[in-house]
């Protein structure tokens, strides 16, 4: 009998008339490391709680057919029994911390204190995953105080400590910046050494290839493929199921045509005059939130109307530097220039509907009880009239991919959605600039590839995109200019083709090349392109 | 009618005890930092209360006021814990009773919390400070109506009226509007008569 | 603000004590100057809250403390001053306003325990880390459910409140106005409030997902790793507040009669 067996099993979540789980049937072998991969709603994570028992004992809903987990058949067994034998871990860092405890060290006793383990065993286990995870050092810190990719270890030791057979990984990296996602994939690595069996969600397919024993392909909450790596991978109809068209494996032949067609050859400078109107200039600006920490000193930067990432890690100030752009700080001395006024004697009002932001996180804005509605705030207190608002409402809708939408609640969407509803409320301002914070996190491949075609539109209207990213590739394949940062300093700047290939700069800024370029440069010099 | 005071603790409820306490602090927050002359501190025990049932509208009042008094050694708060428990509860059962379904009968849930409050905190205002609430308003009520000779009862009686009752009802109308935007996948986790259909 | 508690821990003596030592210290301070009926009895059992926070190096942080019930003792001293409702004596007169002797005693008492009540607990808000307290609960067979409920909320409750800056940010970027007349910012607190209410109750359903697959709620006897043990001091002391406060009970009833 296999560890994890499921024999038909169907599922509808309360309130809605689709199945969420369509007739799947598989299973899966002890110490196996298997990937699930298909577009944002095909039913990973559904399937993924299928096997701990959330679904359906948490959610409640519609359930049919049968799973069964180290012979225990899961329906009938209750979350907080099944997770001695299957963890789970998942996208938001923050929410999967309990709250029960003040420190990182209680809250990765925190499961293990439930089981009613030993005390002195507790220590032991506790202790060993810390060390393992590289966090032991952060132990008497309180976990909320942490970084993503530091919470997202401290929830991997929580679970690791329950010593389950099983472990779900529901795309850990998908909310953490580069630096987090690589603490997370080195504690991965780990991981499959320890003949744990691992079920890993992931839209970074080439990291998944590199891992898995086989491949599960979802779409439509129904299992299309179930096979090893190479031969899901090379299937020709990824595209069509909204998977990455090409993914490299180890040992995959690759020619450097193949390489330009799926990653692009970095967008090279557009010599339109038309796009040289500066429309920022930033003039010697001296920034601080508190006295005696300079975020920044006498910095002059222009941006003109070429689509423009601002790249760098944490704490570089691409943050603050775009806030500053906005009016929402006002520096401490020199000045910012927006069409060659001073914005520094203007409101955050004034400028709404000159300077759009769409800012990281969506909930933050939401509260509309209609996507419509909310799309329409902004128009409307900028002082649109109700139908121009509503016509501009409905465009921006098209172009981010949420037409028929317009009467859901957005909260009944998924993250990636309300992140798209988020833009599009700020594209239906029609401002001048429009100013994006992070706008890849938790989109798959579609969702990145309507973010990008939104670029290109507004950049051919004449208006000017600033995005903060951590997504390299997103950069390389869809900005004209890109500006590095690092410690409150510009270190260069230039179109995508330059920048990346200043190594030294780079690792002073601690970002990594974009995947096609990386895996160009090393197979070139291994020979194998 | 037993079921008025059904109560599923499940994880789901547990959890939504300590989101609401935060709402509760939020609309402080806000309803101080727009300047508005209402305190709207009691959203989320009315949203617990309205979610979860009296019983965690309950929870949810009287551990907000703990708290608070805890944590900022106001204990003239911690006190008031009482009257937050009524007014989770009140606003709970006439919730359950079916008072949170339209707009104009909200108002009969506000009024039921509204005055658990003005009831349960007058006879605390009296025993406590004599009759007085803090509220600058509302205190000089109570000193014309002692000047003028009534019962200390009733002045105080008088003062929480005109405190509470309109902030209850602005805070029942915010609530409401929150509720009827609750997406539903989420509202069903809190449903107490759930049941899990077969579909096989 | 990282978080809602007061407590730091100094290291002091009031640290190591055992919370419902402290605990019982609030039932003894509040009950035995209302038991005893003498007024002289609360200046003692203040000052002794005043030198129990002195010697646990915590006396600065309980002054805003003070200064928040101030307000409070204010309007108690003018109100009942001036119109205690079984007034006769004049005590003295300002300009217009006449203060009672009647009142003026009625609101000192009144006072006086305000300012007794929130000393003591400062003795034990300030010295007891509320995870400890909770662990101690939980030993005496408080349930796990409500203990995870009380530390929780000092936990969440101010990662919520950070959210508040950016909340304003986001909707003043869209163009809302959060100053002007009282109808524009009554305006303004649906589109502030409600994008926390909404991400709060979306993360709660993800946190109860956390919480069972990290065995919540499990029917199994927990494990308690809190080290903690009652010491002979911790002990002596209980008995010694109960038989004060025991004491006090019998020397009221012994005048009485």
């Amino acid at each position: 009998m296999s560890l994890i067996e499921i024999e038909h099993l169907k599922y509808r979540y309360p309130n809605t008339e689709k199945l969420a789980l369509d007739d799947i049937s598989l299973s899966i072998e002890k110490g196996e490391f298997i990937g699930i991969v298909g577009r944002n709603g095909a039913g990973k994570s559904t399937l993924g709680q299928a096997i701990i028992g959330l679904v359906p004992r948490f959610y409640n809903g519609a359930y049919g057919g049968k799973v069964t987990v180290n012979g225990r058949l899961v329906e009938e067994t209750p979350t907080p029994e099944m997770c001695e034998t299957v963890g789970l871990i998942f996208q938001n860092p923050f929410n999967q911390l309990s709250g029960a405890k003040e420190t990182v060290f209680g809250e990765v006793c925190y499961g293990v204190e439930n089981l009613g383990v030993e005390p002195k065993e507790i220590h032991r286990r506790v202790e060993n995953a810390l060390k393992q995870l590289d966090i032991w050092e952060y132990r008497d810190r309180n976990p909320f105080e942490l970084s993503g990719g530091q919470m997202q270890r401290v929830a991997i030791a929580s679970i690791l400590v329950m010593q389950p057979d099983i472990i779900i990984l529901d795309e850990p990296t998908s909310q953490l910046d580069p630096q987090g996602t690589e603490e997370v994939f080195s504690v991965v690595d780990k991981l499959t050494n320890t003949g744990i069996t691992i079920l890993m969600i992931e839209q970074k397919l080439e990291k998944l290839a590199g891992y898995s024993d086989r491949i599960i392909l979802m779409d439509d909450g129904k299992v299309v493929d179930f096979d090893t790596p190479e031969a899901v991978f090379k299937r020709s109809d990824l595209e069509s199921f909204g998977v990455q068209p090409f993914v490299y494996y180890p040992g995959r032949k690759v020619t450097t045509k193949e390489l330009e067609t799926y990653y692009g050859s970095g967008v090279i400078k557009n010599e339109q005059a038309s796009l040289k109107e500066e429309i920022f200039a930033v003039k010697d600006v001296d920034f601080s939130y508190l006295k005696d920490v300079p975020i920044f000193e006498g910095l002059n930067l222009s941006l003109d109307k070429r689509p423009t990432a601002i790249i760098g890690q944490n704490g570089a100030g691409k943050t603050t530097l775009v806030r500053l752009l906005k009016g929402l700080l006002k520096p401490v001395s020199g000045n910012i220039y927006f069409m060659k006024e001073a914005i520094s004697e203007k409101t955050v009002a004034m400028l709404a509907d000159k300077v759009g932001y769409v800012f990281q996180n969506p909930d933050d804005q939401i509260f509309k009880y209609k996507v419509i509605d909310e799309v329409m705030f902004g128009p409307l207190n900028i002082g649109m009239s109700p139908k121009k608002a509503r016509e501009e409402a409905k465009k921006a809708l098209e172009l981010m991919g949420l037409s028929g939408m317009e009467d859901v609640n957005p909260y009944d969407l998924e993250l990636y959605e309300r992140k798209m509803t988020a833009i599009a409320s700020v594209i239906a301002m029609d401002t001048d600039v429009i100013i994006l914070d992070e706008p890849t996190i938790a989109q798959d491949y579609l969702g990145r590839k309507t973010i990008g075609k939104m670029i290109r539109e507004m950049t051919a209207k004449g208006k000017l995109v600033i995005a903060i990213l951590h997504d390299m590739d997103f950069v390389w394949e869809n900005f004209e200019r890109v500006i590095v940062m690092a410690h409150g300093k510009i270190l260069c700047e230039g179109n995508s083709a330059e920048v990346f290939s200043q190594d030294e700069i780079l690792k002073e800024a601690r970002l990594q090349k974009p995947h096609g370029v990386a895996l160009g440069q090393s197979l070139q010099k291994s020979g194998e392109i | 009618m037993g079921n008025i005071f059904k109560t599923k603790l499940n994880t789901a409820t547990i959890v939504l005890i300590p989101a609401c306490i935060g709402i509760n602090y939020l609309g402080k927050l806000f309803a101080s930092f727009l300047k508005l002359p209402l305190w709207l501190d009691s959203i989320g025990t009315c949203l617990g209360a309205c979610l979860g049932g009296p019983i965690i509208g309950a929870i949810c009042g009287a551990l907000n006021n703990l708290i608070y008094g805890l944590t900022t050694g106001d204990n003239i708060t911690l006190i008031y814990a009482i009257t937050s428990l009524f007014i989770g509860l009140a606003v709970g059962v006439t919730a359950r009773l079916g008072f949170m379904e339209t707009f104009p009968k909200s108002f009969v849930c506000a009024l039921a919390g509204g005055l658990a409050a003005v009831i349960v905190s007058t006879p605390l205002n009296v025993i406590f400070w004599g009759g007085t609430t803090g509220n600058v308003w509302g205190d000089a009520l109570f000193a014309s109506t002692q000047a003028a000779g009534m019962p200390v009862a009733l002045g105080s009686f008088l003062d929480e009226l005109v405190v509470d009752v309109p902030d209850k009802i602005l805070t029942i109308i915010i609530t409401f509007l929150i509720l009827k935007g609750l997406p539903k996948k989420l509202t069903s986790l809190y449903d107490v008569n759930a049941q899990i259909e077969r579909l096989d | 603000m990282s978080s809602l508690s007061l407590y730091v821990d100094k290291g002091s003596w009031l640290n190591r004590l055992h919370p419902y030592v402290k605990l019982l210290y609030i039932l003894a301070a509040i009950c035995i100057p209302l038991i005893g009926g003498k007024l002289w009895l609360f200046p003692i059992v203040i000052l002794c809250s005043i030198c129990l926070l002195i010697s646990g190096r915590c006396f600065r942080k309980s002054l805003p403390l003070i200064a928040f019930s101030f307000t409070m003792i204010l309007v108690i001293f003018l109100v009942q001053g001036l119109f205690y409702h079984a007034r006769e004596n004049v005590m003295f007169q300002i300009g217009a306003l006449t203060f009672y002797k009647e009142g003026v005693l009625y609101a000192t008492k009144i006072s006086c325990n305000i300012l007794n009540m929130l000393l003591s607990f400062a003795v034990f808000v300030l010295t007891t880390s509320i995870p400890e307290f909770v662990d101690e609960l939980e030993k005496s067979g408080f349930p796990p459910k409500f203990a995870y409920i009380i530390t929780s909320v000092f936990q969440i409750v101010p990662q919520m409140m950070k959210t508040k800056d950016t909340i304003v940010d986001a909707q003043r970027s869209r163009g809302m106005e959060t100053e002007g007349k009282l109808l524009t910012r009554m305006k303004a607190f649906l589109p502030l409030i409600s994008p926390v209410v909404m991400s709060a109750l979306i993360n709660t359903r993800e946190r109860a997902i956390a919480l069972e697959v990290r065995g919540f709620g499990r029917k199994n006897k927990k494990t308690i790793l809190s080290e903690r043990t009652k010491r002979p001091i911790d002990t002596f002391l209980e008995v010694l507040l109960i038989v004060l406060i025991l004491l006090t009970l019998v020397w009221r009833i012994a005048s009485c009669l």
